[in-house]
């Protein structure tokens, strides 16, 4: 079954779709979709090629749909190639787009991959430590440190 | 054509043992309009009727009082000593009134369909539950299980504990869908709850098997689990609410008996008299991969250069612009660079000379102030 014809059976209702705003943009939560918008070009349903980032417990992994899987095989399907927590940015996003769009996999995804990636590095991140807050006006002069 | 795609038999531990071909009908086309509109028709085929009472309304011998009396000239009411006396009766716009258009337990509660319809949405939902995709759109949780559609050994037939049925579902890595299902359980908004409708939640899997030999016992106390036999396919299991892609597990009897349940595209069904698949309107869907085959590219006429959606720009006043005004009349141009010479010429001549302005004359003022 032809992937644009997949699209057409699923963009009317389907599970995954977030119709929050009324007049705002439609999202969608599946996985495998790497910007969460409802879109054929971003859906993780619909198309036979699809890159799913995700963080597994500090590991990213990017789980894709293998192209020469049967269009029946469900778990199968899928390949998974993780990102060792202790490799840093640059070296993340190199294996990140090394895996996918380097090898002609998606490459109209490399962007969107990339992004996902980074946010999740970032949100590994340990947040900065606020500064100690400064004294003003008057509890400044009557402590003097 | 390539050989026909084959469907492994799982055991219940999960382990695929024997294949089997994939049935003609899991490849008949889809088609959501039909699926939706069969759907909306035999979802009404259950309703029960229902009224309001024949002599509501209307258990009063009310009157009208004619003209005269300065009141509507609406049945009124007879009768003293309460307050209902004198009160307007029968109209839809009466309090105590019957209602407009009173409903009657005739009206017409069932949908005719044609069979032929009602076949192709059956076969065309049968085909969604073979993909995936629409599976995992419609909610199921399948991610983890083997394949789909998904057939387990004939064994699971003879089942009479749901505890097999359990350790089946598990094996298969298909018990994460009912798990969703249970988890779905909510309370019913409304007045379903004191109609027996008191919780509503998601459906589960469809177990479609060929013999009952204690299957049906097995599973029907999972929440969510459906079973049917596979003569007996019905839409309204195979997409709720008119929605694709319902998880079907299938026993090994029950998928092999499926191309004599529904034909295949050239062989007539055994158990549907003369009944024969619907064909797709074209065999690759892939209209993409169709247009950039060797087969299309090489008969198309190259493409021509490109053409410019408006072959002139916008619009321009000549009155205003310049540049098109010298394009359209190019002895505009002497005209106008005359003019400015002739402006320049003018200043540059001698300023005139300044007329100092005399007093009146006498035989003027005279007369100004003749008395």
């Amino acid at each position: 079954m032809s992937n644009d014809l997949q699209w057409l059976l699923l963009r009317r209702s389907n599970a995954y779709i977030v119709k929050r705003v009324p007049e705002g943009p439609v999202f969608s939560k599946e996985p495998g979709n790497l910007r969460n918008l409802h879109s054929y070009k971003y859906s993780g349903l619909a198309n036979s090629k699809t890159i799913d980032v995700k963080d597994d417990n500090g590991t990213i992994k990017i789980v894709t749909r293998k192209t020469k899987a049967s269009p029946h095989a469900v778990k199968s399907a899928y390949g998974t190639t993780s990102i060792r927590p202790r490799s840093g940015t640059r070296r993340a996003l190199g294996i990140a787009a090394a895996s996918t769009a380097k090898r002609g996999y998606r490459p109209d995804l490399r962007t969107a991959t990339l992004a996902r990636v980074s946010a999740l590095l970032a949100a590994q991140r340990e947040p900065k430590q606020a500064p100690a807050k400064k004294l003003r006006g008057k509890k400044a002069k009557a402590l003097p440190v | 054509m390539a050989s026909r795609p084959t469907v492994n038999v799982h055991s219940a531990a999960g382990k695929a043992s024997t294949s089997l071909p994939l049935p003609a009908v899991l490849t008949a086309p889809i088609r959501l309009d039909v699926v939706q509109q069969v759907h909306k028709s035999i979802a009404k085929n259950k309703r029960q009727a229902y009224a309001v009472s024949e002599k509501a309304g209307h258990q009063t011998s009310a009157e009208s009082w004619g003209t005269g009396r300065a009141v509507a000239r609406i049945p009124r009411v007879g009768g003293g000593g309460t307050h209902r006396s004198g009160q307007a009766a029968f109209g839809n716009m009466c309090r105590g009134g019957r209602m407009f258009a009173p409903t009657k337990t005739w009206r017409k509660w069932h949908v005719k369909v044609n069979q032929n319809q009602r076949r192709f949405a059956v076969v065309s939902a049968l085909a969604a539950s073979a993909l995936p995709s629409l599976v995992l759109a419609r909610g199921h949780r399948i991610e983890q299980i083997e394949e789909v559609p998904l057939v387990i050994e004939n064994e699971a037939e003879a089942y009479t504990k749901t505890k097999q049925a359990v350790a089946l579902l598990k094996g298969l890595h298909a018990y994460a869908d009912v798990v969703k299902v249970s988890n779905s359980r909510k309370l019913r908004a409304g007045k379903g709850k004191w109609r027996n409708r008191r919780h509503r939640q998601r459906r589960g899997p469809l177990v479609v098997y060929n013999e009952d030999n204690g299957i049906v016992k097995a599973f029907r106390n999972l929440p969510g689990v459906e079973l049917v036999n596979v003569r007996r396919l019905n839409l309204l299991q195979l997409a709720p609410g008119g929605h694709l892609g319902r998880f079907v597990i299938w026993t090994q009897g029950a998928f092999g008996l499926l191309d004599e349940v529904f034909g295949t595209f050239d062989k007539a069904s055994v158990y549907k008299k003369d009944y024969i698949l619907p064909t797709a309107k074209i065999t690759n869907p892939d209209v993409t991969r169709l247009i950039n085959s060797d087969e299309i590219q090489s008969v198309v006429r190259p493409a021509g250069p490109a053409t410019q959606k408006r072959p002139w720009t916008q619009k321009k006043n000549p009155l205003r612009n310049k540049a098109v005004l010298f394009r359209l009349n190019p002895y505009a141009k002497t005209l106008r660079r005359q003019e400015i010479l002739k402006q320049e010429r003018k200043k540059k001549a001698a300023p005139k000379k300044q007329v100092k302005p005399r007093s009146a004359g006498q035989p003027f003022l005279d007369t100004l102030f003749a008395p």
